[in-house]
C-alpha cells in the first residue's frame, strides 16, 4: 500500500482514526479500481473531491478494490480503534454512483434483532443506475433500522443502527450506541426438386404453380395462406401464396396472369418441393375444368386416369381404425375412390382416421388435412380430461424433516411463527406460504375451507378467554353464536344522501332504488361481501343482485333489484311492476332490510340461508355536532344506524368494517349514484 | 398444351436459380459411396460419429470443402442440445417466461396493463407447454437432418464403434465396417448421476426427464446451480412451482462470475419461491410415487460427511454436470486411454493416446463435450469446423476464450473470456494491468421503456494494450448482446476501437457502449 500526501489538506490535523473506506465502482478512470491502496483526498478528481469535502470526508481515504457488490466495510487497520470505543455503529446509505444523491431502501434483508456478519448482504439499496445489496462492514447485531423498505435517505445519511454484541441492541437502538459518527461510505460510481411423373393433361391452356425450391436444404413447404382465392385472377408479379420453408416465410408471386382455377395444397398443408400447389387457368372459362383435373391430382393412388401421385401420396391404404368420423360422404362418392391430399392421408393414417368415412371439404370434396383433423377429433375418443385432482394424500414426514415449502419456512420465519404449529395443506400436507399467511392473518382462512376456518376460529376463541381449554368441545349453540355469524354495526351520514333523494325524487327515484344502488356500489370494492358459503369453499357471485326484504302480511318476501351496480336507478325504481316472478324474488346475492320508517333506531336482521350478508338499515336520526365553519358553531346532522350481519365463515368483521366504510363514504358522495 | 408455370420470388436471400425451376430436377449431388474414387482407397474422405450440433457443423464444413462425409447418428439425429437440451429448454423458457410476464400485476400496471381476473386468470395448461418444446425440437431435428441430406452427407443410423483398425468404424447396428481417410468423434455427453441417487425419470430425473414437464410440482428440489438447473427454476418457478437448490459448492451459481453471480442471486433466487443449501451433497436420492410418498433427499454436509437434513419435496432435478458419451466405442481397443471418459486432444482436436504425453493418432479427432475442452453445442461446432480446416492441411486453433455462453433465464446471464476473479489471477501471472468497466441497464432507455432495468454489463480489459478480455452481462437479452463482445475478444478489438463505434439508438446495446466509453474515460450519457 502506498500513500499519497494531500497539498489542500492539513494531513497531521486532520488525520482521523476514522477509515474512510472510499468505494470504488468499476467505471472509475482516475483511479485504479484494480487497486487497494490508501490515498489522499487530492487524489481525487476535482469535482469529485469537493464532493467528498461536502459530505465531511478527509484526511486518509481507504480505497478498496471493489469486490461486488458493493461493500461498506472499513478499513482492517483501522477498524480495531474503532471498535474499541463503541457498543455500536451504523450504516449509512452509501454513494452507489456518482450522480447518486439519494437511495431508497428496497428491502431489508436482515431484521432487527438478527445477527450480521461482516460481508453479508443486509440491505438492498435502489440508486439512479442499479439496485445493488449492500454488505455489513462488521459483524454485530442490527439493532434498529431508522430507514424502512420503501423508504429514501440521503447519501451519507444513517439508516441503521448495529449493535455489537447482542445485550447491546436495546441500548443502541435506543440511540446510546455509536459513539464515533460512522464514516460514510462513499461511492464512486463507480430440392431438390423432384419433378412429377408425366401427367395426362387437359387440352386447354393452363399452368401449374409448384412448391418452389426457396432454399438450397428446402425439401418441402408449408403453405402458410393463399393470398388468391379460386376463381380470383392474378397478374404476373403478384404475390399469390406465403410458404413457409426451413428458413424463412416467403411471398411466392405468379409468373403469368391468369386466374387460379384449384388450390391443391390448402393453407397449412405441406407439399414436396416441385409437386405442384395449384392450377393456374388462362382463361377463365377452364375454371371449373381444372378444378375437376384437380381432384385427380390430388392423390388417388390407384386410379383409373394415368395420374402421377405426388410422391408422399404413396401412403399405404388407411388402416381400419377405431376412430370414424361422423358423416362418411362427397369425399368417398367418386366411385368409392378415395380423394384426399396426400398430408390428410399421411395424418388419417398416422391417426389411424378411417378416411373413407371421411366428409372432404377441399375442392371437389377432396379432402384436407383439417377434415382429417376434425374427423379425429369429433369422431374418437378425445383423450379423457383427466379426473379431478385426488385428494392429498395422507403422509407422515420422516423425522427430522421440515415439511414446508421454502417461501413457507421463509415466511414463517420473519414473522416468527413455529411451522409444526400450522397445519399445511400442500402435498403430503405440507405447510404452504399460503398455510402461514393465514396463520398470521394476511389471508383469510382459506375462504371457505371448513375445517381451516374452525381451527382459526377456535384459536381466536383461545385469546378472548384464556380459561377455555381449547381441546374440550364447544357446546354446539354456542359454537354456533360465537362463530357462525359477525355483526356490525355503523353509522352512516345522510345529508348528502337526502339532498340527492330530493332532488331526483320528482323523477320518480325511490329511496330504496337509491339505498339498493349505493349498496351494490359499495360491494363492487368489497366482492367477498357478495360471496355465499359452500362446502367446497366460497362461493363469489358474478352478479349484484339486492334483494330488498319487505314485509307482507304474515310474513316477507325479498324482491330482487338485479345487477343493482350496474343499472340506472331509474330504471330500478320501475322494477317491479305486476307481479314478481320466482327468478325475481330467488336471486339476490345480499339483502337490505330496512326499517327506517318505522323509526327503529337500530336492528339486527337475521341471515337468510344461502346469503352472504344482510343489511340493517334503522331510521335516521338527527345530531347536533360541533362544526367551526357553522355560525354557531355546531351544525346539524343527520344519521342511519345499520348493521350488517354476515357469514362469519367466509366473511369476517374486518371485511364487513371494511364495506361498511366504503358504503359511508358513497353515501356521503351520492352524485355518482345517479351517472 | 400446358406449360409449366414458373414464378418469382419475393426475396433475395436465396439460392441456385435451378432449384426454383422445377425443369432442372436436381441440384448438383455431392459424390456418394459409390464414385468415392477421389478418397483413395477409403469409403469416405471424412467419417464422423455422432450427430449431434458439434457433428453437423463439422459435417457441413466437411461438405463444404468438397470432402466425401458420413454421419454415424447413433439414432440421435441433432443430438443432446437439439432434442434433450437448449433448444427444448428454449421453448419452456419461451412459454413459462410468458406466464411469468402476464401474471405479474404490479409490473404490467406499470405500463398501463391490467389482466382481467388478474393473475390467477392466467391459465397455461402443461401438456401444451411440453408439447411445444416437443414440436419445437422435433422440427429443428427435421431441419438438421434435411441440410445434411441437401448437401450430400450420408447418414448412417446406427452408432459409430471404433475397430481398433486405424480408418476404421462399425456400425453397431448393421456390423458393417466403413473407411474413411479421417475420423471424427463427436460422440457428446450424458447427464452425470452422482452415486446415491436414485433416477427415474419421472419424480427424480435429470434435464431428459425434466424436459418432458411431466408435472408441475408444488416443491422441486434442483441439485446443482449451474446453467442447467439455473434455466429449471426459472421454469419452474414461473409455472407455480417452489424450488430448492442443493449445492455441493459453497456458493451458489459457482461457474459463474462472482458479481453476475451475485446479482443473479438477486434477481433470479431471492425475489422468487427459491431457496438454497450450499456445501452440501444430495447423498441419497429416492424417487417417490405422485400421491403416494414423496421423493427424499438425504442431504450431508460437503466436508464433514455428517447428514445436515432431509426434505421431502415432490420431485428432484438431477442437474450436476455431464459426462462424456464415450463408453463402448472402441477407445481401448484404439489404445485410446480416457479421464473420466474425457478424451484427450491437443488444441487441432487431434485425440491423443492419452491426457498427459499422449500421442497424437493419426486420423483421429474429437470434437465437442467428450473432449470436454469447452461444453456447448456452438464450441463443438466450432471444433469441428477447426477440424475440418486441419484435415485439409490449413492449421487451425480454436480459441474458446473467444466464445460465448449463456444461461437463458429472464433476465438472460452472457458472458464471453474468464471470470473476473479467473482474469485478475491470469493478470497477475502473465503480468499485465486488468481494467474494469460497467455499463448499467437501469441507465438504458431501451431497458428502462420495456421496465426492465436490471442488469449490468462489465467488460474486462487489458489497460496495456486496450484488448477486451472478457465480458460478462446480465440483464434483458445478454444473450443477444454478447455477440458484439465475442466478436470483440476474437477479432482483438480494442477497448479504444469500441468506444468509437456507434450504437444503434436507444437499444440494450447501448449498455455496452456506455461500458467501453467508460474504459477509456468517455461519458455514453
Amino acid at each position: 500500500m502506498k500513500s499519497l500526501r494531500a497539498s489542500g489538506v492539513n494531513n497531521r490535523r486532520h488525520r482521523s482514526p476514522l477509515a474512510l473506506p472510499l468505494l470504488v465502482a468499476q467505471t472509475s478512470r482516475q483511479l485504479n479500481p484494480m487497486d487497494c491502496r490508501q490515498i489522499t483526498i487530492d487524489a481525487i478528481k476535482p469535482q469529485r473531491r469537493s464532493y467528498l469535502l461536502r459530505l465531511g470526508l478527509r484526511g486518509p481515504l481507504a480505497l478498496h478494490s471493489h469486490h461486488p457488490p458493493i461493500q461498506c466495510r472499513h478499513h482492517q487497520r483501522h477498524a480495531p480503534l474503532l471498535r474499541a470505543k463503541r457498543r455500536g455503529h451504523q450504516i449509512t446509505m452509501p454513494a452507489l454512483s456518482s450522480t447518486m444523491k439519494e437511495g431508497r431502501v428496497v428491502s431489508w434483508l436482515k431484521s432487527e434483532g438478527d445477527a450480521i456478519e461482516a460481508g453479508e448482504a443486509i440491505m438492498v439499496v435502489e440508486s439512479d443506475k442499479a439496485d445493488m445489496d449492500v454488505e455489513a462492514f462488521e459483524d454485530g447485531f442490527l439493532a434498529k433500522i431508522l430507514t424502512g423498505e420503501g423508504e429514501s435517505a440521503e447519501v451519507g445519511a444513517v439508516v441503521a443502527l448495529v449493535a455489537s454484541s447482542e445485550e447491546d441492541i436495546a441500548a443502541v437502538a435506543d440511540g446510546g450506541g455509536a459513539s464515533a459518527p460512522a464514516a460514510a461510505p462513499v461511492v464512486e460510481a463507480a430440392a431438390p426438386a423432384a419433378a412429377s411423373a408425366a401427367v395426362a393433361q387437359p387440352e386447354f391452356d393452363f399452368s401449374k404453380l409448384d412448391m418452389p425450391a426457396l432454399s438450397s436444404t428446402m425439401k418441402e413447404g408449408k403453405v402458410v395462406s393463399w393470398l388468391k382465392s379460386e376463381g380470383d385472377k392474378v397478374e404476373a408479379g403478384e404475390a399469390i401464396m406465403v410458404v413457409e420453408s426451413d428458413k424463412a416465410d416467403m411471398d411466392v408471386e405468379a409468373f403469368e396472369d391468369g386466374y387460379v382455377a384449384a388450390i391443391i395444397t390448402g393453407e397449412g398443408e405441406t407439399a414436396l418441393v416441385g409437386t405442384p400447389v395449384a392450377l393456374i387457368a388462362a382463361n377463365e372459362a377452364d375454371i371449373p375444368a381444372l378444378k375437376a383435373y384437380a381432384a385427380t391430382l390430388g392423390g388417388a393412388p390407384a386410379a383409373a386416369s394415368p395420374v402421377a401421385a405426388a410422391p408422399a401420396a404413396t401412403a399405404a391404404p388407411a388402416k381400419a381404425a377405431p376412430k370414424v368420423a361422423a358423416a362418411p360422404s362427397a369425399a368417398a362418392s367418386a366411385g368409392g375412390r378415395v380423394v384426399a391430399s396426400p398430408l390428410a392421408k399421411k395424418m388419417a393414417q398416422e391417426m389411424g382416421v378411417d378416411i373413407s368415412t371421411v366428409a372432404g371439404t377441399g375442392p371437389g370434396g377432396r379432402i384436407t388435412a383439417a377434415d382429417i383433423q376434425n374427423a379425429a377429433a369429433g369422431g374418437g375418443a378425445a383423450p379423457a380430461k383427466k379426473a379431478a385432482a385426488p385428494s392429498k394424500p395422507k403422509w407422515t414426514p420422516a423425522p427430522g424433516v421440515i415439511a414446508a415449502t421454502p417461501t413457507a419456512r421463509a415466511l414463517a420465519k420473519k414473522a416468527k411463527i413455529d411451522l409444526s404449529s400450522i397445519q399445511g395443506t400442500g402435498e403430503f400436507g405440507r405447510v404452504t406460504v399460503d398455510d402461514v399467511k393465514m396463520a398470521t392473518g394476511e389471508k383469510k382462512p382459506a375462504r371457505g375451507l371448513l375445517p381451516l376456518v374452525f381451527r382459526h376460529q377456535s384459536r381466536c376463541l383461545k385469546d378472548l378467554s384464556p380459561s377455555l381449554e381449547c381441546n374440550e368441545p364447544f357446546p354446539t349453540t354456542w359454537w354456533l353464536r360465537l362463530t357462525v355469524l359477525c355483526s356490525v354495526p355503523a353509522e352512516i351520514e345522510m345529508d348528502a344522501f337526502n339532498e340527492l333523494y330530493q332532488s331526483v325524487k320528482s323523477k320518480g327515484v325511490t329511496v330504496s332504488a337509491l339505498l339498493a344502488k349505493a349498496v351494490a356500489k359499495a360491494i363492487e370494492k368489497h366482492p367477498i361481501i357478495n360471496s355465499s358459503f359452500r362446502e367446497e369453499g366460497t362461493y363469489f357471485n358474478k352478479d349484484i343482485n339486492i334483494a330488498m326484504a319487505v314485509a307482507i302480511e304474515g310474513g316477507l318476501i325479498t324482491p330482487v333489484l338485479k345487477y343493482a351496480n350496474e343499472r340506472d336507478v331509474l330504471d330500478l325504481g320501475e322494477n317491479w311492476k305486476g307481479a314478481l316472478s320466482p327468478d325475481e324474488y330467488n336471486s339476490g346475492t345480499f339483502v337490505i332490510s330496512n326499517m327506517g320508517m318505522f323509526g327503529v333506531s337500530q336492528f339486527d336482521a337475521i341471515l337468510p340461508k344461502g346469503m352472504g350478508g344482510i343489511l340493517a338499515v334503522a331510521g335516521t336520526q338527527e345530531y347536533i355536532v360541533p362544526c367551526k365553519k357553522a355560525v354557531l358553531g355546531m351544525k346539524k346532522i343527520s344519521k342511519m344506524t345499520v348493521t350488517l350481519t354476515c357469514d362469519h365463515r367466509q366473511i369476517y368483521g374486518a371485511d364487513a368494517a371494511m364495506f361498511l366504510k366504503t358504503l359511508n363514504d358513497v353515501m356521503m358522495n351520492p352524485s355518482s349514484l345517479m351517472k | 398444351m400446358a406449360t409449366t408455370m414458373r414464378f418469382f420470388i419475393a426475396t433475395l436471400l436465396l439460392a441456385p436459380t435451378s432449384a426454383f425451376s422445377p425443369s432442372i430436377t436436381t441440384t448438383p449431388r455431392s459424390p456418394t459411396l459409390l464414385d468415392a474414387s477421389k478418397c483413395g482407397n477409403y469409403d469416405y474422405d471424412v467419417i464422423i460419429v455422432g450427430c449431434g450440433v458439434g457433428g453437423h457443423g463439422a459435417a457441413l464444413h466437411s461438405r463444404a470443402q468438397d470432402l466425401s462425409t458420413a454421419v454415424f447418428s447413433g439414432r440421435d439425429v441433432g443430438g443432446t442440445c437439439v432434442n434433450r437440451g437448449c433448444v427444448p429448454s428454449k421453448a419452456l423458457l419461451a412459454a413459462s417466461g410468458r406466464v411469468r410476464e402476464m401474471q405479474n400485476e404490479e409490473h404490467l400496471s406499470e405500463f398501463g396493463i391490467t389482466v382481467e381476473g388478474g393473475a390467477q386468470s392466467v391459465k397455461f395448461d402443461r401438456e401444451g407447454v411440453a408439447n411445444h418444446a416437443k414440436q419445437l425440437a422435433n422440427r429443428v431435428k427435421g431441419n438438421l437432418e434435411g441440410s445434411l441430406v441437401a448437401l450430400g452427407v450420408d447418414i448412417v443410423e446406427g452408432k459409430g464403434i471404433l475397430t481398433g483398425k486405424a480408418h476404421e468404424v462399425k456400425d453397431d447396428a448393421s456390423g458393417k465396417v466403413y473407411t474413411a481417410k479421417d475420423i471424427i468423434l463427436a460422440p457428446g455427453s450424458i447427464p452425470f448421476v452422482p452415486p446415491g441417487v436414485t433416477v427415474d425419470e419421472k419424480t427424480v430425473y435429470t434435464s431428459d426427464g425434466a424436459l418432458e414437464l411431466q408435472s408441475i410440482p408444488e416443491w422441486v428440489a434442483i441439485i446443482g446451480s449451474g446453467y442447467i438447473g439455473l434455466e429449471f427454476s426459472d421454469v419452474y418457478t414461473a409455472l407455480g412451482s417452489e424450488v430448492t437448490f442443493i449445492e455441493a459448492l459453497p456458493n451458489i451459481m459457482p461457474t459463474f462470475d462472482r458479481e453476475i453471480a451475485k446479482m443473479a442471486e438477486r434477481l433470479l433466487i431471492r425475489d422468487r419461491p427459491i431457496d438454497y443449501r450450499t456445501g452440501v451433497f444430495a447423498s441419497e436420492v429416492t424417487p417417490g410415487i405422485p400421491g403416494e410418498k414423496p421423493v427424499t433427499i438425504k442431504m450431508i454436509d460437503a466436508k464433514t460427511k455428517e447428514h445436515v437434513e432431509t426434505l421431502e419435496v415432490d420431485a428432484a432435478m438431477v442437474a450436476t454436470g455431464r459426462v462424456p458419451n464415450t463408453k463402448d466405442m472402441g477407445l481401448e481397443d484404439a489404445g485410446i486411454e480416457t479421464q473420466r471418459g474425457f478424451i484427450a486432444v491437443n488444441e487441432k482436436m487431434q485425440v491423443l493416446t492419452k491426457h498427459d504425453g499422449g500421442e497424437v493418432v493419426p486420423g483421429l479427432w474429437c470434437i465437442g463435450d467428450a473432449n470436454g475442452k469447452m461444453m456447448l453445442a456452438h464450441a463443438a461446432s466450432a471444433q469441428g469446423i477447426s477440424a475440418i480446416e486441419n484435415i485439409c492441411g490449413r492449421e487451425h486453433v480454436v480459441n474458446h476464450d473467444a466464445i460465448p455462453a449463456a444461461c437463458f433465464t429472464h433476465p438472460e446471464i452472457a458472458m464471453v473470456g474468464p471470470t473476473e476473479e479467473q482474469a485478475i489471477e491470469r493478470a497477475a501471472k502473465e503480468g499485465w494491468t486488468l481494467g474494469k468497466s460497467q455499463g448499467n441497464f437501469r441507465a438504458n432507455s431501451k431497458a428502462l421503456a420495456e421496465l426492465e432495468g436490471n442488469g449490468i454489463a462489465k467488460v474486462l480489459y487489458n489497460k496495456d494494450n486496450g484488448k477486451v478480455v472478457a465480458v460478462h452481462i446480465i440483464g434483458l437479452h445478454a444473450a443477444d448482446l454478447i455477440q458484439e463482445c465475442a466478436n470483440a475478444v476474437a477479432a482483438g478489438t480494442t477497448v479504444q476501437e469500441l468506444s468509437m463505434m456507434v450504437h444503434t439508438h436507444p437499444t440494450l446495446c447501448e449498455v455496452l457502449d456506455e461500458a467501453f466509453k467508460g474504459a477509456v474515460g468517455m461519458s455514453a450519457h
